[in-house]
């Protein structure tokens, strides 16, 4: 099983009441409808340097150097 | 498996440093867990929301969130999340945004791709 399915199952699981479903569902249908639709396959990623969490400031171009570099953005630890 | 194609893992979020890790914890991790604590790059990536008053107010009164524990004062705000893989002059070769969280691109997809990078050398 891949991660969607995985992912589809365990959202199914939570059984949401439909009212919260709705609300959820609003939420990214606004989402989307803001034009926050990230980067284009092809296009250059915008450098930038972050502190990780031993407080080390990271730079993209600096990793990319040495090899390629899988991005993830997540929302949080919650 | 994506480290062991020499490939470099790092993860982004709006949170500010996670301040309940010891610094072992910290130093066993082994990606990157990186602070945006302004946002900036979640803006430059053009992925970044105001979450809707509809939706924050259902995580405050129903699921008892409260982004600005983590996000800090006045900071509603999350990115899309998102899966980007970047060659080496920071092209992005693969990638997967969608506003609906429970969709995530396919870990065969970003190991597939980097394969498909480190091959072409």
């Amino acid at each position: 099983m891949g991660l969607k399915e995985e992912l589809a199952d365990f959202d199914a699981s939570r059984n949401r009441p439909p009212e919260v479903k709705a609300i959820i569902r609003r939420g990214i249908d606004h989402v989307r409808g803001s034009g926050a639709a990230g980067l284009r396959i092809g296009e250059r990623a915008p450098d930038f340097a972050l502190p990780n969490q031993r407080g080390e400031r990271v730079r993209l171009s600096e990793r990319l150097s040495r090899g390629p570099v899988v991005l993830n953005f997540y929302r949080g630890v919650w | 498996m994506i480290r062991s194609l020499g490939a470099d893992l790092m993860a982004i979020s709006p949170e500010l440093p996670d301040n309940t890790l010891t610094m072992a914890e910290k130093h066993a991790i082994p990606i990157d867990i990186l602070s945006d604590a302004t946002s900036e790059v979640l803006k430059k990536y053009r992925l970044w929301f105001a979450v809707p008053g509809e939706i924050k107010a259902l995580y405050l009164e129903k699921f008892g969130l409260n982004l600005e524990k983590y996000n800090g004062a006045g900071r509603w705000e999350l990115p899309v999340p998102a899966t980007y893989v970047l060659d080496r002059d920071g092209i992005v070769r693969a990638g997967e945004a969608d506003p609906d969280y429970t969709v995530r691109m396919e870990p065969a997809e970003v190991v597939a791709s980097i394969r498909n990078i480190v091959g072409g050398l």
